[in-house]
């Protein structure tokens, strides 16, 4: 059971379920949320790499630490940008926000 | 006849002549140009100086016996060779005396003139301009660099026909000259590429002396018709001659510069200085024949009715033009030459004349003229006389001598019809001129000179003093002299231009003499039967055929046919073809890209929702299918 096969399994379905989420939530903020849950499943990937293969346990580490500082600042970014759209239109769902329809 | 090199002398002199005038209008027009005295002065020394520089060299070569020649390469490559320089041959240095003597006394003439216009200095670097085209014109030693200073030369007519270009019948008289004399010269410039692709050799010795051997019967025939347009152009000659009689709403001393020495001169000169290549096509020659007849005839029946003194003198040019290519045409190198020389003594003088009377009377109408009493004007009144009398070809004047060795050449032709046109022509001249002269010398009745206002365009018509009147009949007498004593110079002119050598004894006809002399009293008597007599109705037998009056006063529908071919041929199908390329080929592509891009971006746009999730479905769906790629390829 503690094998590289089991980590990436469980960061599959990790992604897919963000990605899932991202297609299917109409609120910005459950969107924000399913990109977080992928930017994780990501991280988990490099830490179960670098556990079963690299020779150097410091890499895969550092690649997940930056990936949680990127992804703390796009929540900030996000949310912010959520935040002025609410103040525009008075709502945070997608579906009200489609001024750019061709 | 091999050229030779010409000594520092002659380098200095030829040099001088050509390049004076064109000094003059440089500092005329942009330096001495508010100060008028000095522009008038820089310009008539830079004119006389030319003059000297002339009758120097054709004394100094009166028995040259090899053109000089100097030249250099301008332009070469292809086995083409295009020089410029200077020719001096009898010819060109005949041709250049005449130039600078009535370019130099319309100068001075229009100093009295032109007095108190305010455009003078202008008008005096026009003129140095036109002097400076014409010179070169004359001396050019290649095709090429002819070609160019003849364009000038309509240039330079051009600005000077306009000059009073706030009359609006004036700067529309300028744009007739320089479009239908363009229309010629685009002849002519095919020509010269004919020639330049198949003989590679512009200068005129060359083609003088080894065109005809050179190039196939029908090259030669075409290039030289391809000149010949040029020529129809510029010396006004059917079916491109209504230019010429509307170009004096230039100054008089324009029209007499115009009509004598320069521009219409410019197209029986390359004629004649082309004569032995013309000689080479037998139909060239046939046809300068004809159009020089028929532009002999059908201007003199114009000159007939013409009621402009101007007027007359115009039609009376563009006929005589005619009977100097006639002469030319039939062969007559040296009559062509000589009637040229001749004619642009009484023709300059006919117009200074003129000019006297227009100033003093403010009127172009010759019937006006002598109600007011022209006649008491002794100098212009006798010098006129003397110059119509030149003109109609009266013994002892030069006209009586040149116009005989015209029909003399004419009688050397098979046909003899060509002969018995030539002197009907004579005879409309004779009637023509008479008729305005005795109606010149016998008024119907004498008017107390009208108070004239300022007419548009004359300029200032205070201070006829003597001064001026003076200034404007030396001139007069100058001329006067010349028009008598060319009759007397007409064997060694001859002999000049034949380089000395003995002349070919052409059959001497004593009865033409009698023949023409007799056409000539014929139309002077008839003239004094209508207008000198006295209880003459001054009324001409055209005015009882009105159909023929109208034809001869409208220039033969001429103009009216003009328009036509403007209205229909130029703007009805060609300006309106074009107009449609310009609006369905031009506009409507450029107009259809346009639409086609909003086309396309109006259906792209259709796959933008706005839904967000559909663009990141997309992008993943793309990602996915590329992934797939990867790891299946």
């Amino acid at each position: 059971m503690n094998s590289l096969h089991t980590y990436l399994f469980i960061a599959l379905v990790l992604f897919c379920i963000g990605l899932f989420g991202l297609l299917k939530r109409r609120s910005l903020i459950g969107m924000l949320i399913s990109v977080e849950l992928m930017l994780n499943g990501a991280g988990l990937n490099f830490m179960a790499f670098n556990r079963f293969l690299a020779p150097d346990p410091a890499v895969g580490q550092v690649a997940v630490l930056f990936i949680m500082g990127i992804a703390a600042a796009e929540a900030a970014i996000a949310l912010s940008l959520i935040l002025a759209l609410f103040r525009k239109i008075r709502s945070v769902n997608v579906e009200q926000a489609r001024q750019l329809k061709g | 006849m091999d050229p030779v090199a010409p000594n520092g002398n002659e380098l200095l002199l030829a040099l001088l002549a050509m390049g004076l005038p064109l000094l003059s209008f440089f500092l005329v027009f942009f330096v001495t140009r508010p100060w008028v005295n000095l522009s008038c002065a820089v310009s008539l020394v830079c004119s006389g100086l030319p003059l000297s520089a002339a009758v120097w060299l054709l004394a100094g070569h009166w028995r040259m016996e090899a053109p000089i020649l100097w030249q250099l390469t301008w332009m070469e490559g292809g086995g083409a060779l295009v020089t410029f320089g200077f020719l001096l041959d009898p010819l060109s240095l005949l041709m250049l005396v005449i130039v600078t003597a009535v370019s130099f006394l319309v100068q001075v003439y229009s100093l009295g003139y032109m007095a108190g216009d305010p455009g003078k200095a202008k008008y005096y670097a026009f003129l140095s301009l036109f002097a400076w085209s014409m010179i070169s014109l004359v001396l050019a030693s290649g095709l090429m660099q002819l070609y160019i200073f003849w364009e000038l030369v309509g240039l330079s007519s051009y600005l000077l026909i306009g000059f009073w270009h706030h009359k609006f019948s004036a700067s529309q008289a300028g744009k007739k000259a320089f479009v239908m004399t363009r229309l010629g010269d685009l002849g002519f410039f095919l020509g010269i590429i004919v020639l330049l692709l198949n003989l590679g050799d512009l200068s005129i010795l060359g083609l003088n002396q080894q065109a005809a051997a050179r190039l196939t019967p029908g090259l030669l025939t075409a290039s030289a018709l391809l000149i010949f347009c040029g020529v129809v152009g510029k010396s006004a000659q059917f079916p491109l001659l209504t230019w010429l009689p509307d170009a004096m709403e230039g100054p008089t001393p324009v029209s007499a510069l115009l009509h004598s020495a320069t521009m219409v001169a410019a197209g029986v000169y390359l004629v004649s200085r082309l004569f032995p290549f013309y000689q080479g096509s037998p139909q060239a020659l046939g046809w300068v024949l004809v159009i020089g007849t028929v532009t002999m005839l059908l201007s003199s029946t114009m000159a007939m009715v013409a009621e402009d003194i101007k007027q007359v003198w115009a039609y009376s040019t563009v006929s005589q033009l005619g009977f100097m290519l006639m002469g030319l045409g039939a062969g007559g190198y040296f009559a062509g030459v000589y009637h040229l020389a001749t004619h642009a003594a009484f023709k300059a003088l006919l117009f200074l004349c003129s000019g006297v009377f227009i100033h003093q009377y403010a009127t172009n109408d010759f019937f006006a003229m002598a109600r007011a009493g022209a006649r008491g004007l002794k100098v212009p009144m006798l010098t006129l006389t003397l110059a119509g009398a030149a003109l109609s070809g009266v013994w002892p004047l030069a006209g009586f001598f040149s116009k005989e060795t015209v029909l003399a050449a004419l009688a050397e032709l098979p046909n003899p019809a060509w002969l018995w046109l030539g002197i009907l022509g004579a005879g409309l001249t004779a009637y023509y001129t008479f008729r305005l002269l005795f109606v010149m010398w016998r008024p119907r009745r004498l008017e107390p000179p009208p108070e004239h206002g300022e007419r548009a365009g004359h300029g200032a018509h205070e201070g006829h003093g003597a001064a001026v009147y003076w200034v404007m009949a030396a001139p007069l007498l100058v001329l006067a002299a010349l028009t008598v004593l060319l009759g007397a110079a007409g064997p060694a002119l001859q002999s000049f231009l034949a380089w000395g050598r003995p002349l070919p004894a052409g059959a001497h006809h004593t009865w033409l003499v009698w023949a023409s002399v007799l056409v000539v009293a014929t139309g002077a008597g008839l003239a004094w039967l209508e207008f000198g007599r006295a209880g003459a109705a001054q009324q001409g037998f055209l005015s009882r055929m009105p159909g023929l009056w109208n034809l001869f006063a409208n220039r033969w529908y001429l103009d009216w046919l003009y328009r036509w071919l403007l209205d229909h041929v130029v703007y009805g199908l060609f300006s309106r073809l074009f107009t449609l390329n310009d609006r369905r080929v031009v506009d409507g592509g450029i107009d259809g890209f346009c639409r086609a891009t909003l086309g396309a971006g109006w259906l792209f746009s259709l796959l933008q929702s706005g839904l967000l999730q559909y663009n990141l479905f997309t992008m993943v769906l793309v990602m996915a299918l590329v992934g797939l790629y990867f790891l299946l390829v």
